[in-house]
């Protein structure tokens, strides 16, 4: 009975979840920034139909899809590594593609729109995967993985601020600083078609460990009695992610915290299920990336404040607050 | 039509948890595995699960367990793991469902036997009242009994349990024998099936299994019924106690009374 009634309710939070997705995906794509501040509207027919498609429509996309993609990985990594503190940018999935676009920054290779730079992310993000792969071995040890995952961040942040470092000058340092941000601006619609190739079969590999994540419950060892290898749902979810989210970073740049806070607020919503959890994360994402996205177009005229910056200062209490209540249920 | 072991060995690098051991378990029947701590009675359950890498053969009904697929295997032989744990604080009832995903299809929407499944699991374990309560506000009996009704739900005919009682209060270990026998004759509405619980009450043990098998040191060193295998002399021998064996109704009673001194000898070296 009570099984029917909890489904019931998932969808219902889906289809809830969808509304204001769609809602705020309206919101985003009439809301405009000029220099005199904040407009509602297009301007005319022929430049609203220009400043839609080339604007507006790539950037609402982006905040969905990497909003979602953050939430949807964000919730997978938490059931896999049964840890509500798990977060995407703990596999070194992020900083990997961080340090690709950095070093085609370095090389002068891009200017600020170039292809080369999410390509350089792309890269960066599969060879953070291998590299997380050939760390970890076959070992089917979380811990090990988890390790590694923090290796391989420490690695690409000291290779990155050695490019830095060496940046031929205080503007090209400038601005990939200004890229490592996230940030949604003055993106394309061909970056939505280069991130899709690497979310979409992202989004199908952690979907797919969705019974394995709900077995993980009970343990590594009931989850391999009821059929689950946790071996495979750890590779679906860990593959999975990467993929995603270095598809993600390519594009916008590091957003932090959508992965970690999403899922966590949508748990009990969801009576704690790890499988149900992984669609209303994902709508959850992109609803808060699209508003994020929204609030910095709301905001007065000067330099554009970054989406990166917002979810990190939104997210870094958040977290706060979660170690604080983790600290106190320990001590009781 | 049994569950057979080959010349089955367990290694953990160099240590020997089990050594070569043949066993035949008939399809059905209530199976106490006893042994002192240290035995190789959870590494062999884990095996005869089909969860651990060992040498020699596991055979159902004559295939080798590591031929059928998971899925399969899984529908086989249900695991209930020693003093497991839920990692999220899902409701009893949710957790006990997760049983249902051996037969893979639960997730798309669960199916009425999926459903007649989990309530007869709950109601063998006496949990149904606690169905809707999350776990982890549950005593640590009361979640033994939940997880003991995920594991029931599988409606395995072979049911491995590892310590199923160790947690619970006399009364509740009482019901839960009672639960797994009658599992183990058909008596609880299914067919009859093979149930092979370890075991460290002796009593329990030898009142409601037909078959005692009792490890030592990596060795099935008695196997048979509970007269011959928890006979005084057996006990003094591997368990390095004096018991006190007698008959209570017609029912055998063994309680370890004293430790003997070679088995204190033994626990320093």
């Amino acid at each position: 009975m009570s099984a029917t009634l909890s489904t019931g309710r998932h969808w219902r939070l889906c289809a809830a979840l969808g509304v204001l997705v769609l809602a705020a995906a309206a919101l985003s794509l009439l809301l405009g920034r000029s220099s005199g501040g904040p407009t509602i509207g297009f301007g005319g027919p022929e430049l609203g139909a220009v400043i839609l498609r080339e604007i507006r429509l790539p950037r609402t996309l982006l905040a969905l899809l990497v909003g979602g993609t953050l939430g949807l990985c964000g919730a997978a990594l938490q059931g896999l590594l049964l840890n509500p503190l798990a977060e995407p940018g703990l596999l070194g999935a992020s900083s990997g593609a961080a340090l690709g676009a950095v070093l085609v920054f370095y090389f002068g290779l891009a200017g600020g729109d170039s292809l080369l730079l999410p390509l350089g992310a792309v890269a960066g993000s599969l060879l953070s995967l291998a590299l997380l792969y050939a760390l970890a071995g076959k070992s089917s040890d979380l811990l090990t993985v988890v390790l590694a995952g923090i290796a391989i961040n420490a690695f690409t942040a000291a290779l990155t601020s050695l490019v830095l470092n060496f940046a031929p000058s205080p503007y090209a340092a400038l601005e990939i600083l200004f890229w490592m941000l996230g940030s949604l601006a003055d993106r394309s619609l061909v970056h939505v078609w280069l991130a899709l190739p690497l979310m979409i079969p992202g989004w199908l590999l952690v979907i797919a460990a969705a019974r394995g994540l709900d077995a993980l419950t009970l343990g590594e060892e009931t989850a391999a009695s009821l059929g689950f290898d946790p071996r495979r749902t750890q590779w679906l979810v860990v593959t999975g992610t990467a993929l995603a989210v270095g598809g993600a970073v390519a594009v916008t740049g590091v957003v932090g915290f959508v992965g970690l806070v999403v899922p966590h607020l949508l748990r009990p919503w969801v009576g704690h299920h790890p499988s149900r959890l992984l669609l209303p994360s994902f709508l959850g994402g992109a609803l808060l990336a699209t508003l994020a996205d929204s609030t910095i177009r709301l905001m007065p005229p000067g330099p554009e404040l970054k989406l990166g910056v917002v979810t990190a200062l939104l997210g870094a209490p958040f977290f706060l607050r979660l170690v604080i209540s983790s600290r106190n249920a320990a001590a009781n | 039509m049994a569950l057979v072991t080959d010349a089955l060995e367990i290694r953990y690098g160099a240590r020997c948890a089990v050594h070569p051991t043949s066993l035949t378990l008939e399809p059905s029947g209530f199976v106490a595995l006893v042994g002192p701590n240290g035995a190789g009675k959870s590494s062999l359950l884990k095996a005869l699960a089909g969860l651990s890498s060992h040498t020699g053969t596991i055979t159902w009904q004559g295939r080798a367990l590591g031929t059928l697929a998971s899925r399969e295997r899984a529908r086989t032989i249900g695991y209930l793991a020693q003093a497991s744990t839920v990692h999220w604080p899902l409701n009893a009832r949710d957790v006990v469902t997760l049983g249902r995903l051996a037969h893979g299809r639960y997730g798309v929407a669960p199916t009425a036997a999926d459903r007649e499944a989990v309530e007869w699991a709950l109601a063998q374990t006496a949990t149904a009242g606690l169905a809707d309560r999350s776990v982890s506000a549950l005593s640590v009996g009361e979640r033994a009994r939940v997880l003991l009704a995920r594991a029931l739900a599988v409606r395995a005919p072979v049911l491995l349990v590892d310590e199923p009682i160790a947690m619970l209060d006399p009364f509740h270990q009482l019901e839960v024998m009672g639960v797994l026998s009658r599992y183990a004759r058909g008596a609880a509405g299914g067919a009859p099936a093979l149930v092979v619980a370890v075991l460290h009450d002796l009593t329990l043990a030898a009142r409601f299994c037909g078959r005692v098998l009792l490890m030592s040191e990596g060795r099935v060193v008695e196997d048979g019924t509970p007269a011959t295998t928890l006979s005084a002399d057996s006990v003094r021998r591997h368990y390095h106690v004096e018991p006190f064996v007698t008959q209570h109704e017609s029912e055998p009673v063994v309680v370890p009374w004293r430790s003997l001194a070679d088995g204190v000898q033994r626990a320093r070296d």
